[in-house]
């Protein structure tokens, strides 16, 4: 399973960063950078929390 | 502009526009949303009352009440359908009907994208969750300093005494105004904020009294974002100095705007939920006692329920931009669209229980930040850290407080307490 952003909708909000620090970072220029990619699974579920957390509706999961 | 009128019937007989409904309590105004939520989720009312501005003037037919979350989060959402732009419709996104005539500087408040975006991003970066971390030291301090004032200090009024104080500093430091003007900076915020109440403004006229502190925040925002151009550092004035639209930098106008902007939407909404939460937390004993048994562990989702049932933004408004249907009406272009946020935070298909003050809660899908999409509250990192230090001050060290009878807020705007009496013993 691996993160999907929709650049087009993404604009560095950052609650995924306040739910799941070791995937998502917004950095100082206030653009998201995706840590990393694929999901190990014990963290399965807070992935999936800051997926669903993100108001822009930004973010989705996806199989590899 | 002119706004297209379309005249209709009004779909209930449920009134949510009289001066005299939002004159009500919030308990009482919710038993009216509920039965909207359940038996007209968008229904067609007539515009606010507004007394002080004639209907010929401001020209609103009417305006639809959005109450479910569902759809509330649909409208919010979708920009392209639900506009913000406040000079293309000539209406602001306020409820209350407004002046055409006296259109203010607009922010990006008041934009859609592509403009929306490019404003937005030149204050984004100074509110990301590593900005906020890089704040909160300071925000620990002022909230510990505000709250050691108040120990032992008997009767007091814990809003002008407490609540109020740390959103407008938190406004200065995120701005970077130096610590000496931060008191004249945070009085003439509050002052703005609050000019319509006689007691804040002390009878004066409330237009020149609005001025006069727009005046302050003006001057110590261009002297400030004048000096960054020659000595940046990370905050916002130097964000707003180096600014570029097609090569021009922002006029002194656009940054009169970006300050008030902050002090409108910086302060009211972290007092409010300050004020609302000490109250709850009163009449809940044994949810104060759980959150201070683990003041780490559950703060942060705690927080989540203070905005929840505070619901201090009650709504905003949108303008169509196409015929299209929702709720089962028809809602033609140029409609005014109004979201109410604070009743999407008690709507029974998302919240078991909605009225009740219940910190177990999880999760907390709450609207107090809006519904979602490009205009979700920048400042939600900024008002969480807020809280967090406010709380952990006051439990700590004000735990024997009693609280009296908040003295309501009169608006149809914020929901908000106007005068909250405590006791502080020694």
């Amino acid at each position: 399973m691996k993160i999907k952003v929709d650049r087009g909708r993404c604009t560095g909000i950052g609650i995924c960063e306040s739910v799941a620090p070791d995937y998502f970072e917004v950095g100082d220029d206030g653009g998201l950078v995706l840590l990393r990619e694929h999901i190990d699974d014990p963290q399965r579920a807070e992935v999936e929390d800051a997926v669903r957390a993100c108001p822009a509706l930004a973010l989705s999961i996806v199989e590899d | 502009m002119p706004v297209p009128i379309h005249p209709r019937p009004f779909t209930t007989d449920k009134d949510i526009s009289s001066a005299e409904f939002w004159a009500r309590s919030f308990v009482e105004r919710e038993e009216t949303f509920g039965w909207l939520r359940k038996n007209a989720p968008v229904s067609w009312h007539p515009p606010l009352q507004t007394p002080e501005l004639l209907p010929e003037v401001h020209g609103e037919p009417g305006f639809w009440a959005v109450v479910r979350a569902e759809d509330v989060a649909f409208v919010s959402r979708n920009h392209e359908m639900f506009s913000s732009d406040s000079k293309k419709h000539g209406r602001s996104v306020m409820f209350r009907p407004t002046d055409p005539s006296l259109v203010p500087s607009p922010t990006f408040l008041t934009m859609d994208p592509p403009e929306h975006t490019r404003y937005r991003r030149i204050m984004s970066a100074g509110f990301t969750p590593k900005a906020v971390n890089r704040l909160r030291g300071l925000i620990e301090q002022r909230a510990a300093r505000i709250v050691d004032r108040v120990m032992g200090a008997g009767e007091i009024d814990f809003v002008t005494e407490v609540s109020a104080k740390l959103p407008m500093m938190t406004v200065a430091d995120l701005v970077g105004v130096p610590e000496e003007l931060v008191e004249t900076f945070a009085e003439a915020g509050d002052r703005f904020v609050g000019a319509d109440d006689p007691e804040i403004n002390g009878g004066t006229d409330r237009t020149q009294f609005a001025m006069q502190q727009i005046r302050v925040l003006r001057e110590i925002g261009l002297d400030l974002v004048r000096h960054r151009r020659t000595h940046p550092t990370d905050d916002i004035a130097t964000a707003l100095a180096q600014a570029e639209f097609d090569g021009k930098p922002l006029s002194d106008d656009d940054i009169q705007s970006a300050m008030l902007l902050l002090s409108v939407a910086g302060n009211d909404t972290t007092k409010q939920t300050t004020s609302h939460s000490v109250v709850q937390l009163w009449k809940h004993p044994d949810q104060k006692a759980w959150l201070t048994e683990d003041f780490d562990g559950r703060i942060a989702a705690s927080i989540e329920e203070f905005i929840r049932h505070a619901s201090p933004v009650v709504e905003f408004a949108r303008t169509a931009t196409q015929d299209l249907e929702l709720g089962g009406q028809e809602i033609l272009a140029g409609d005014k669209v109004v979201v109410f946020y604070a009743s999407a935070n008690r709507d029974e298909e998302v919240f078991d229980e909605p009225h009740r003050f219940d910190l177990r809660r999880t999760p907390v899908p709450h609207y107090g930040f809006g519904g979602g999409g490009v205009h979700f509250c920048l400042g939600n990192g900024i008002a969480k850290a807020q809280l967090r230090a406010l709380f952990s001050n006051i439990l700590t060290k004000l735990p024997d407080m009693r609280v009296g009878e908040p003295e309501m807020l009169q608006s149809e705007f914020i929901h908000g307490i106007r005068h909250l009496p405590v006791v502080i013993p020694n």
